[in-house]
This record gives structure tokens, sequence and C-alpha cells, in this order.
């Protein structure tokens, strides 16, 4: 048995280097025996990459790993699993055509004589199981699981390999608040059998209700630590952020014109049952919030043309229009930048330039369907001038850019195009602070200049910080409008889960 | 051009030169070279632009991350279409469908009103039937023709002859002229004759049947006629032979080509055309993949093909010798020098010249206009292309237009330059050959990259190969291997190449 001083995991200047992005630069990480450590950090501030090397997915380029004072090589999944360490992914690992047993043991099925032995398997599948108190028949297939119970056998995956640190990563995203809170019990169970756990949350309720100690990620490397006792919002916040929120935001009310986009009575594909009805004005930053899967994608996908909508006018600048494709929503003046950059907001493997024009190729055509070249440069020089786009030259092949770069070639491309509404997909997802505070001041600038901006974002400091009002959406329907003075995370999240007493327990 | 199609012209070159030094005996001496034999040298390039016509088509398409197996099934149709659309027969004057004929009673009955156009005196023979005899109408009248039950088969004609040798129930019969006088070639004099009653005009590349009871029968080209009254004078292109008399008859018979040269070749392309919209179609809006829809593609068109044509081969005989055919066997030749084996020259085959308008229209698409931008964003990122507003659906079908297009254009010039095709075997593994060419070159099976350039020197190395050998008599079980080795070798090169590339790139915009 270790000492009780000896950390059982410690991580000691590790540094990782992608294409690009410096993603982990000296970090520091230490675990105790039988304590819950919550790493958070915002969007592309490292905490996956330090996870994805614990649990052997990738190598550190320095740095040190020591598991119990000893120092560890974690070169593959497997040697990370022998040392104890398991990784809970964001999607889950599990392969659904397969049984409950079977995937808990895949890959380590016991055997006799060369074949699966099924009653052993099963038999320890179920001990297992009722370790961790799921209680379902190991025999069970794996697809009739909700994603929560799923969760638990990952969890009990990596029991039953005997993992004395657990990663889990993001583990309430997709689930339910019952849910939730089953797993929340779990945590503290597997804390008292000494399991260590590693915690990874943009929920801040969440960590405060659960961790033992609090570490703090920024850019890539350590900002802080917090002990229980100073484990709180705001301390959490200013660590992530690295100054005050107020100072971040740089959203100042501005007066507002005319309706430029009005949706009425819109019913979209995906929530034909329910009705949108709402309407942005000249100038005005409007912040659409709701959990994941609340139907805030469809709805910018539906204005932008790329799902059909099923009933309902949209109306820009009191013209009707038909959105029958992306095509017709950008004649509209709509612009739409989307949630995932790399699948659908830009060619990633052609240059800054190309990227840039690629919308307005057609409307700035010359007679026979030449390109016009010279309109090109001058966009693209001027976009990467205005949105200080950190590129050697325009030349450069968009792949190599950073996150926050490449989110604003997207803004280029509709921006070259003086859209009149502008709908943004998560903004600011995967990219650092300083770019981050860069978007908003553009959406600042944009709005200012008389853009209708309607942005959905999953972060609650940035719905609060930058919209003159707030939609709130929850399984398809729009729950509520927020004025910029009644915006809290309390009444955003009464809206947003739709109920308002199962809302104060995540957020407490 | 990129950096990466200097690698595959960077081959391009080595080969060249070894090829060179490799055909030349001694090695310094590359006058020696067979490799650089002007005809080897034409031969070369005449191979280069058919298939690099295929090479290109095909290139649009893997440039939108699609693939096309149907080239060389395509190719092959093109060719049976343009012999089947081309196809040249020969029609007497006067021509009807024999109903009956009985030998018994002197009896001829035709389909048809053949009053006014037959008259007593007349002289008839069968066209193209097994009576070879000569008939002579003695009486005509038109009549109502029943079949056996009392139907109607329309009106008919009814003659009494003399002359008929056997009963028929089939055939044609044609009109005989008796020839009033001729003349030998004399000099630069053409050979010639007078018939009289022809009933329709003569001009150059008719002909005319001359037949004679003992002596056999002998076809003449025109080269021109006159016409005044009821004599018609012809001056033939060959000459009559020594045993002509008046005794022979003559049967002047009108060319009939099924379609005009320029109609022909647009209908082809035409109809490959459309069957790249199909192609296109049901890879955009029904979803289906590339490699599914254009293998079926592949089977279907070499299936019709061989049925259009009845699995005979396909001819374009003389009939276009001096007119189309040149388009895909003909040079324009440049240089003429006599050596130790006779004169030869040296000159550009048509091909290359199609060849050459065809890549300068792809160079100027795909890089200088929209669609070709398009479709290298698509190629590279579809969803991304989608969301910024280019309608996809239509720049991939374009794609598949394109591919099937040039297909078709280099299948018409393949058919001419080999002058008769066999369905069965006709562009078979073509496809493979443009895919590799394509891929050669530097277009990326996932889309999204490619130049024309790189295509035309991957053409150019594949052609190399082949002309290697040849000329260095290597066993030609063995062209497959070679060439797949080839280019298993190239893409592993730049695979290689590209990534060290990536990484090196990685490196210096992270220390920045």
């Amino acid at each position: 048995m270790a000492e009780a001083d000896t950390p059982l995991l410690e991580v000691r200047k590790v540094g990782k280097q992608f294409p690009g992005v410096r993603a982990l630069h000296d970090v520091d990480l230490t675990v105790q025996h039988a304590e819950v450590l919550a790493v958070i950090g915002e969007n592309g501030a490292g905490k996956s990459t330090l996870m994805k090397i614990l649990a052997g997915v990738q190598l550190p380029d320095s740095g040190q790993i020591l598991i119990e004072g000893k120092s560890v090589q974690l070169s593959s999944v497997k040697v990370s699993l022998d040392c104890g360490v398991a990784l809970i992914h964001q999607e889950l690992n599990l392969a659904e055509n397969l049984q409950v047993g079977e995937n808990i043991y895949l890959g380590r099925e016991p055997s006799r004589f060369g074949f699966i032995d099924r009653q052993r398997l099963n038999a320890d599948a179920k001990q297992v199981l009722s370790q961790i108190g799921l209680q379902v028949e190991p025999t069970t297939p794996l697809s009739e699981l909700s994603i929560g119970q799923r969760q638990m056998v990952e969890i009990a995956k990596a029991m039953s390999v005997g993992a004395r640190v657990l990663i889990m990563d993001e583990p309430t995203s997709s689930l339910s608040s019952a849910e939730a809170e089953r797993l929340f019990v779990v945590v503290q169970e597997l804390r008292q059998r000494g399991v260590s756990i590693i915690y990874i949350s943009h929920r801040l309720g969440e960590v405060r209700a659960l961790a033992d100690r609090v570490v703090v990620l920024r850019d890539g490397k350590n900002a802080g630590m917090l002990s229980s006792g100073e484990i709180s919002h705001d301390n959490m916040v200013r660590m992530m952020v690295g100054r005050d929120i107020s100072q971040f935001y740089a959203r100042k009310q501005v007066p507002v014109g005319d309706v430029v986009l009005s949706v009425e009575s819109l019913r979209t594909a995906t929530w034909p049952e329910h009705e949108l009805t709402f309407s942005i004005r000249e100038g005005e930053i409007v912040g659409v919030s709701g959990l994941v899967g609340a139907g805030r994608t469809e709805m910018l996908q539906t204005l932008f043309g790329i799902e059909h909508p099923v009933a309902g006018k949209v109306i820009v600048e009191g013209q009707q229009i038909e959105l029958k494709s992306p095509l017709a929503a950008i004649n509209a003046g709509i612009a739409l930048v989307p949630e995932d950059r790399k699948l659908n907001g830009l060619v990633i493997d052609m240059s800054v330039r190309h990227n840039i024009s690629l919308a307005a190729l057609s409307r700035n055509r010359l007679a026979g369907g030449f390109l016009n070249r010279a309109t090109e440069i001058r966009d693209a020089t001027q976009m990467v001038r205005d949105l200080r786009i950190k590129t050697p030259n325009d030349a450069q092949i968009t792949r190599f850019l950073s996150g926050g770069n490449q989110q604003k070639v997207v803004l280029g491309k509709w921006l070259s195009m003086k859209p009149k509404i502008l709908l943004l997909d998560e903004p600011t997802r995967g990219i650092d602070v300083g770019a981050k505070q860069e978007i908003y001041h553009l959406m600042e600038t944009l709005a200012k200049e008389g853009l209708a901006v309607l942005f959905v974002s999953s972060e609650m400091e940035e719905i609060m910080g930058m919209s003159d009002r707030a939609i709130v959406m929850h399984e398809g329907r729009i729950t509520g409008e927020i004025q910029r003075a009644d915006l809290s995370e309390e009444s955003i999240m009464q809206l947003a889960t739709g109920n308002a007493n199962a809302a104060s327990t995540v957020t407490n | 051009m990129n950096a990466k199609s200097l690698g595959i012209f960077g081959l391009l070159v080595i080969l060249f030169v070894f090829m060179v030094l490799m055909t030349s005996d001694p090695w310094t001496d590359i006058f020696s070279s067979t490799f650089l034999q002007s005809n080897n040298i034409e031969n070369l390039l005449r191979r280069v632009s058919m298939y690099g016509l295929l090479g290109i088509g095909v290139a649009f398409v893997i440039i939108t991350g699609g693939i096309d197996l149907s080239v060389g099934s395509i190719v092959c149709l093109a060719g049976c279409l343009l012999g089947i659309f081309l196809q040249v027969d020969y029609r007497p004057a006067a021509l009807f469908d024999v109903h009956l004929a009985t030998q018994e009673n002197n009896s001829l009955v035709v389909h048809e009103n053949a009053v006014g156009r037959y008259d007593v005196g007349d002289k008839l023979r069968m066209y193209r039937g097994r009576q070879p005899a000569l008939l002579t109408v003695k009486d005509i009248e038109a009549v109502q023709l029943k079949d056996r039950e009392g139907k109607s088969l329309g009106i008919g004609t009814v003659m009494t002859v003399e002359g008929l040798l056997r009963d028929e129930d089939s055939g044609q019969v044609a009109k005989a002229f008796d020839v009033l006088d001729f003349g030998q070639a004399v000099g630069d004099q053409p050979a010639w004759v007078e018939l009289a009653g022809v009933s329709f005009r003569l001009s150059v590349r008719d002909r005319v049947s001359f037949f004679h009871p003992t002596l056999g029968q002998k076809d003449l080209v025109v080269h021109s006629a006159s016409h005044s009254g009821d004599v018609t004078r012809i001056d033939l292109s060959q000459p009559l032979g020594d045993r002509f008399s008046k005794e022979w008859m003559a049967m002047p018979t009108e060319r009939r080509q099924r379609m005009a040269i320029p109609l022909a070749i647009i209908s082809v392309l035409g109809i490959a055309g459309f069957l790249g919209l199909l192609h296109g179609l049901l890879v955009t809006r029904v979803h289906l993949q590339p490699f599914v829809v254009t293998l079926c593609g592949l089977l279907i068109y070499r299936g019709i093909s061989r049925w259009l044509v009845n699995d005979n081969p396909v001819g374009f005989g003389i009939e276009y010798k001096e007119t189309l055919s040149p388009l895909g066997s003909g040079k324009l030749s440049l240089f003429e020098w006599s050596t130790a084996d006779g004169s030869q020259t040296f000159g550009i085959p048509y091909p290359l010249f199609v060849f050459l308008t065809a890549s300068g229209v792809a160079v100027i698409f795909l890089n200088l206009t929209i669609w070709g931008r398009y479709m290298l964003a698509l190629g590279s990122n579809e969803e991304a292309a989608r969301y910024s507003g280019i309608r996809t659906e239509r720049i991939t079908i374009l794609a598949y237009v394109i591919c099937t297009v040039a297909a078709a254009t280099g299948g018409i010039l393949f058919a001419l330059d080999s002058g008769s095709i066999s369905p069965s075997s006709f562009g078979n593994f073509y496809e493979l050959y443009a895919i590799a060419a394509a891929v050669l070159g530097g277009c990326s099976l996932r889309g999204g990259e490619g130049s024309i350039f790189g295509v035309i020197a991957g053409t150019a190395v594949m052609m190399l190969l082949n002309n290697l050998i040849l000329l260095l008599k290597i066993p030609d079980r063995l062209e497959f291997t070679i060439i797949g080795l080839v280019i298993l070798m190239g893409v592993t090169l730049d695979e290689t190449v590209r990534r060290i590339a990536a990484r090196r790139r990685a490196m210096k915009s992270a220390q920045t």
C-alpha cells in the first residue's frame, strides 16, 4: 500500500504540440488517492489533450508521468489500463450490436479452449454491474439501454479492469437531470471505495457539488488550483477566463432599429409539432440558449435553408422569402457561421483567400462564368486586415490556422458579402480566450453597423454577456424570451429545462 | 503548376531519357534510338492524346470525390454508335420489294404501285437477291394485294416478265440500264459511260453497278455525272476494264449515309452526355455510390454496344478514308527527309489537336471559372460548399457529364484510328488507364485535388511505360504488372513527400 502522501498520479511539465497550436505547455497535475479532482477550462484549454495523454491515446512531447511515484510511459491505451487509468469518452465507445456483458469484456473475453466462456463472462459482468448499482442483465442488448445506463456500462467496464483513476470527460453532457443525479451518486460511491476520479465538465454547478479540488487550465497552461474551501462559481470563472467577466464581454446596449428578420409560426423538420415565432431588429444581438438537443441548431439551419421548413413564414425586411436552399437564404441577406467549422464552415484544405471568396464567387463572377480574381484578392485582403486574421498571407491553407483564426475566415466569407442577418452557431467553440474576445468584439461592431445578430451558445456567460435579449429553447420550442436586464443563470436554466424544479439541482 | 505536379513531370523526363538511352545503340548515339523514330513518337503522341482525353474527363469526376468506371464502355458505345450513325448503303433507282415471283407463269408481283416507274420493255434485276437473271417487263398492272385469308396487303403491281429462273418470295427488284456508249480511261481522261432514262441525278461518290450475264459484276465509283435530255453521261473514278462492252448492263446506285458527319458526332456526344447526366442524377438525387452507379454503367453499356451491332465488328471502311478517318489516324506532316531506308516524315497526329484543345478548355474551366472552383471546393468538403450557397448537386452532375462526353470524344478517335472495332473488346480496361493517369497526375480519390497538367503527364507516363515494354522486348504479359508497380511507387512517394512537407509546415507555423 502506498503511503498517504505519495500521490496516486502525478503529471510533471507535460507538453504537447499539434499542427498550428501548442495544446499543452508544461502542465502539472496531481491526483491524490480517493479524491474527485475536477479539471475545468474553456474549450481549447487543453483538458481533452491532457486526458488523452493519460489514457494512452496520445503521447506527450515532453514531461513526465508518475504513478505512485514511479515514472511510466503511457504508450498505448493498454499500458494505461494496466497502470489503472481508464478514460470514459464523451462519446461512449460501446458496440451497440453487442450485449452488455460482451461490451464490458470486449477484447478480454474469458475463454475456454479458444471459445468464449459465456457463463463466466455473464457471471463476472453481473458482479461488476451490481458493484456500481446498475440493474440490468448482462445479456441485455446494449441498444435497449438509455444513454445514462450506457455510461454506467462504460464505468463498469473500467472497474472490471481494476481502474484506480477514472477519467470522465463531460459525463453529463447528454444525460437527463435524473440520470445525472444517479451518476453523481455512483461517483461518490466510487470515491468511498478508493477510486480517484478526474472529472471534466463545463457545468460549474456540478463541479462545485462534486469536486474535492479543482484544477483550472487556460490556453494549455496551468491557470491555478482551488481547494475545497475556495471552490465557488466566480473563482472558477475568473481563473478560466483570466480576468473579470465584466471586462470580458463588451456588449453595451445600443439603440436598435427596425425589424429585419421576422419568423412566424415556423415549424422545423426536426420538431414539426412546435411553432417558432420571434423577430430581430437592426443592430440587435439575440442569444439563443438551451440544453444540447433543444433544437437551436436545427432552427438556424432551417433559417439558412439547409433544412426545409415544414410550415411558417420567414420575413426579411418586409419580404417573405422561400427558404428552399442556402442560396435563397444568402440572396435574402442571411449568413450562417455553422457550429462545426471544419465540417460545414470551411474547405479546410483550401487557402484563406479561396475560403473567404467561396460564397461570393457567383455574385462577383465575370461574363462567361470566369472568376473575378481582382475582387477575390481585394475582399480577402480586406477581411484578413479587418478581422485581424493571423496568417502569413491569404494563400495559406486554412488547416494550418488556429481555431480562432479559422472562425474568423468563416466570418470573413460572410462579411465580404455584406449580409443583413448573421446567424452564429456556437461561435466561440474550441477557440482560445483571446480569439473569443475578438469574436465578441466583432459581433459588437457588426451590430453597431446595423446587422441583426442571432447567436446560439451553450455557454451561459456568453449568453448573459453578449445578448440584448435571449431566446431560450427546450425540446424544440421557445420557452421564453429574457431581456438583458433580467438575464441570470437561474432565469435561463428554468426556461432551458422546461421545469423550474429540475433546473435548480444542476445549477446550484 | 504546383509542386505536386512537378513530381510526375520529373518522372516523365527521367523515363523519357531512360527510353532514349536504352534504345540507342551505342547508347551515346541518340539518333540511332528506335524510341526516337518518327513513327514511334507520332504513335506515342496519338495514344497520349486519345487516352489523355479519357484521363481529363475522369479527373473531373475524381476531383468532385467520385469515380467513373464506365469510361471504357462509353468508349466502346461511342465507337459503335458512330459506326451505326455513319453507316452507308447504296440504293438503286426504282427499288421495289418482291411479294412473289412464279417462274411457271412468268409473273412477278411487287409491293406498292410500280406503274409509271417501270414500263413495258424495261429491264429489271433482283438487287442483292439470289436471282441472277435479267428480267424484261412484258406487261404491267396495279392491283390490290391480298393474303390467303383475303386480308388486304395494300396496293401492289403484277408484271409479266421474261427470264425468271426460279420462284421467289422475297428480295428486291430494281431497274437496269443499257449502256448506250462508253469510253475507256485515256491519260488524264477518266472512263465514262452513257445511260438513258436514269431518273435521279448522280453525283460524286455514288456508284454504278455493272454486270454481265457471264462475266460477273463490278461496282465503280462515280466521279461526276452530267444529264442532257434523257441521256446521262457518267465519268467514273476507276477504269472499266478491258472486257467491258455494251453487253454489260448498268445499275446506278445512290449513296445514302444515315447521318451527316457533324450530326453523327453531335449525336454520339449528346447520348454520352445524357448518360453522364443519368450517372450524376443517380449519385446526387438517389444518393447511390459513384462506384456502384458507374460499375453498372460499365456492364450496361458494354452489353448495349454488343447488342446494337449484333456482336459484329464495326468498320468505317473506305467510305470515310478521306473525310473523317484522318481525324483519328491522320497527321499533319511537317518534315520530310530521306534516310537509308527511304524517305521519312514526321507530322503531328490530328488527335493531338483535339486533345490540346480539350486540355486548354479543361485548364481554363478548372482554374479560371467559378464552376471549376466549385468542383475543387465540393470535392474537398461538400458540406462546406453547400453551406456557402453552392448548388453542389448541379456541379457534381456537370462533372459526370464532362467525363462521359470526354470519354465519347476519345471513343470516336479510337474508333476512327483503328478503323474497325470489335464491340466485345474495344475499350476494355480503358477506365483503369484513365483513373491511373489521373491518380498519377496528382488527383486524390478523396476529392478536391487535381490538376490537368498532372493528368496529361500521368497519361504520358503510362504510355511511355507501355512503349518501354514494347521496345525493350519485355514480355507484354508483364505489362499490367509493371504499370501497377510504377503507379504504386508514384503514389507512395507522393504521399511520403506530402506527409513530410505537412509536418515541416506544421512545425514552422507552431513556432510562430
